[in-house]
């Protein structure tokens, strides 16, 4: 066995037992070098886009000599074409200088010349995606070029180019890994992974937060003992079990909502995705899970307004039907038997014909009157002609107590935000003079940040009840239909203030 | 026995809306001074009611604001009418008249039209409604039996 065969046995078997080629080049090139009997070798790579410049990533000497040249090679980035490299590369063929001083395409020229370097070969690493890389190796004396050695040289350099294919493919599994890893971590949603026993695999951080577990406690035990609530633990089960055994599975790939389990016991509503995971062995399963306990409630308090305003609404009817009964409907009631007294009494007692006429237009200057007051309590004209402005100034003047009334700016607002900051002071003013035992109240309209700011403010007794009267929660329930909200700031002896921010942006 | 109710749009009906619960039957034999217990808690209405059928030649025995007062009053005063107000603060009108049919002729009033309280008018035991606008000494008398 010569030389060649040796070397070329030597190198293939390192090369079968790299597990990183980076970590195998320096001895695949002294290898080369020295068996072959040359004097320097270095390896190029490309960067990690696998596109020049190319750029010396080992190298092999053993004769300090050559130090200088090894210090111009790492040195240099190369185009493709440019320089032996280069030029190996472009062509994906093996190439042979006999005195690399001479050459017109070879930038190390001078240095070589200076620590006598002479011929250089160079031949490329090839892979299913080209040429991966490229070995030169030099020599101090002329040597002419040998077909067979390059021949020899080829077919390692396809075995080399296939362990960087190799390494190239773990270090991406090994990216891809990390970046999976990451999302998980990142992952706001719990992320939970099972075996086919439904044993945990995975747990992530947000799947800590969720259920109160830490991961590192829970891989490896069963999942169903540990999130899923005992009355549905043997529902889950035997979902799984009937998966397993028919491939039936309801509910997976589709948007579920249940019920979970916290460390501490504390159920709460969940929504909950699985996933199985397509890969060879015993199916495993992944479930993406979003604890919806804030919605359901924020659902619950919608529908609950919702509701609230409906009755207040049948309420205000209701309210409505029985003011006119009790008021203006018995006044016209009056009124005709009066009249009807009255016209039975023309001819035979007029003085007590035009009493009860007298008795009649009273009555009818009365109903007038309620009816005029209802129709203002149902929705001021004064509101809608003029503005909030206006109508707030009829209300102050009408006020029970004595009223400061303040206007940053009379602008006109849409019709819904109008009545309900009128409203607001109208129900504000009537809670202070009903319980407030206050002396006199402020009431105030302002902007701030696109809304318009109603402030009602009284020196009374103050410990009033947000949660209490209707009245103030109707008005909440209307605030918050516009977006806005109702402050009441009440502390017992301090007084009073109702306070809603509407927004009113245009 | 069936009740027809008066509907907008239909047949004008020649009593306004003055409703005869029972079989319509004029009685001529009994033309002398009737008399009546007036029932409401309203002491406008009563006042007033009290004025109007006095002056239409009415004998006005009494009046009641609440289902106890009626009861007392009509035992003891025996009127042969009732005007009864539906509304009463304790007990509804149309229970009190089942209580006081059997003796007097019952007449029930409100402020309300008679379409406001559907079919109950009609199982009542009252022979008639009035609307309160509507009331006269005229009108009570075509509703008695």
């Amino acid at each position: 066995m010569d030389a060649t065969e040796t070397t070329e046995q030597a190198v293939a078997r390192t090369l079968a037992e790299a597990a990183d080629l980076r970590s195998a080049y320096p001895r695949v090139l002294r290898l080369m070098a020295e068996g072959l009997g040359w004097a320097f070798a270095a390896a190029w790579e490309p960067g990690s886009d696998g596109a020049p410049p190319l750029r010396c990533v080992a190298s092999w000497w053993e004769d300090p000599t050559y130090d200088p040249f090894e210090g111009v090679t790492c040195s240099l980035a190369l185009a493709a074409g440019e320089g032996l490299p280069g030029r190996v590369w472009e062509t994906g063929q093996p190439d042979w200088i006999v005195d690399v001083t001479r050459d017109q395409n070879f930038p190390r020229a001078r240095v070589a010349k200076t620590v006598g370097l002479r011929t250089a070969l160079c031949f490329p690493a090839r892979s299913v995606r080209g040429v991966v890389a490229v070995v030169e190796l030099f020599d101090t004396s002329p040597r002419e070029p040998d077909v067979e050695l390059l021949r020899t040289l080829t077919g390692l350099g396809d075995q080399m180019g296939l362990a960087i294919e190799r390494r190239r493919a773990e270090e991406a599994a090994h990216i891809g890994e990390r970046r999976n890893r990451a999302m998980l971590a990142a992952a706001l949603d719990a992320v939970i992974a099972i075996d086919h026993r439904g044993r945990i695999l995975d747990f992530n951080p947000a799947a800590e937060r969720t259920f109160g577990y830490e991961a590192g406690a829970v891989i490896g035990e069963d999942m169903a003992d540990l999130i899923v609530p005992p009355s549905l633990r043997e529902r889950h089960r035997a979902g799984l079990a009937r998966f397993l055994a028919t491939g039936d599975g309801p509910v997976l790939d589709r948007r579920v909502e249940l019920i979970g389990m916290r460390a501490d016991g504390s159920e709460f509503p969940l929504e909950l995705t699985i996933t199985r995971i397509d890969l060879p062995g015993p199916p495993t399963f992944t479930g993406y899970v979003r604890d919806i306990t804030e919605r359901k409630h924020q659902e619950a308090e919608l529908r609950a307004s919702r509701a609230r305003m409906v009755q207040a609404a049948d309420e205000a009817r209701r309210r409505l039907e029985r003011d006119l009964h009790d008021g203006a409907q018995q006044r016209l009631v009056g009124l005709a038997l009066d009249l009807r007294l009255a016209r039975s009494r023309m001819d035979s007692a007029p003085d007590e014909a035009a009493r009860l006429l007298e008795e009649a237009t009273d009555e009818l200057a009365a109903a007038t009157r309620e009816l005029r007051e209802l129709a203002r309590g149902i929705h001021p004209a004064v509101l809608t002609e003029g503005g909030l402005e206006p109508a707030l100034r009829t209300l102050v003047t009408r006020a029970a107590l004595p009223t400061v009334l303040t206007v940053a700016a009379a602008v006109r607002h849409a019709p819904p935000i109008e009545v309900t900051a009128y409203f607001t002071v109208a129900e504000a003013l009537t809670n202070v003079a009903r319980y407030a035992e206050a002396t006199e109240v402020e009431v105030e309209l302002s902007y701030d940040n696109g809304s318009l700011i109603v402030e009602v403010r009284d020196d009374g007794r103050g410990g009033a009840d947000a949660a209490g009267g209707t009245g103030l929660r109707g008005l909440a329930d209307r605030v918050a239909a516009l977006d806005g909200r109702l402050d009441i700031h009440s502390p017992p002896g301090e007084g009073t203030v109702v306070r809603a921010e509407i927004p009113c942006a245009s | 026995m069936r009740i027809v109710l008066p509907l907008a749009g239909g047949e004008p009906n020649p009593r306004g809306s003055v409703l005869p619960l029972g079989r319509e039957r004029r009685s001529d034999d009994n033309a002398g001074v009737r008399t009546v217990l007036i029932v409401d808690d309203h002491d406008g209405f009563r006042h007033r009611a009290r004025r109007l059928l006095e002056a239409e030649g009415w004998d006005v025995l009494g009046e009641a604001c609440d289902a106890s007062e009626a009861l007392r009053a009509a035992a003891e005063l025996k009127p042969e009418v009732v005007l009864l107000d539906v509304h009463l603060p304790d007990v509804s009108g149309l229970y009190l008249a089942q209580a006081l049919s059997g003796d007097a002729a019952v007449v029930l009033t409100s402020s309300r039209d008679a379409s406001d309280f559907a079919d109950r008018l009609s199982g009542s035991g009252a022979c008639g409604f009035v609307p309160k606008a509507e009331l006269s000494g005229d009108a009570l008398d075509a509703l008695l039996p």
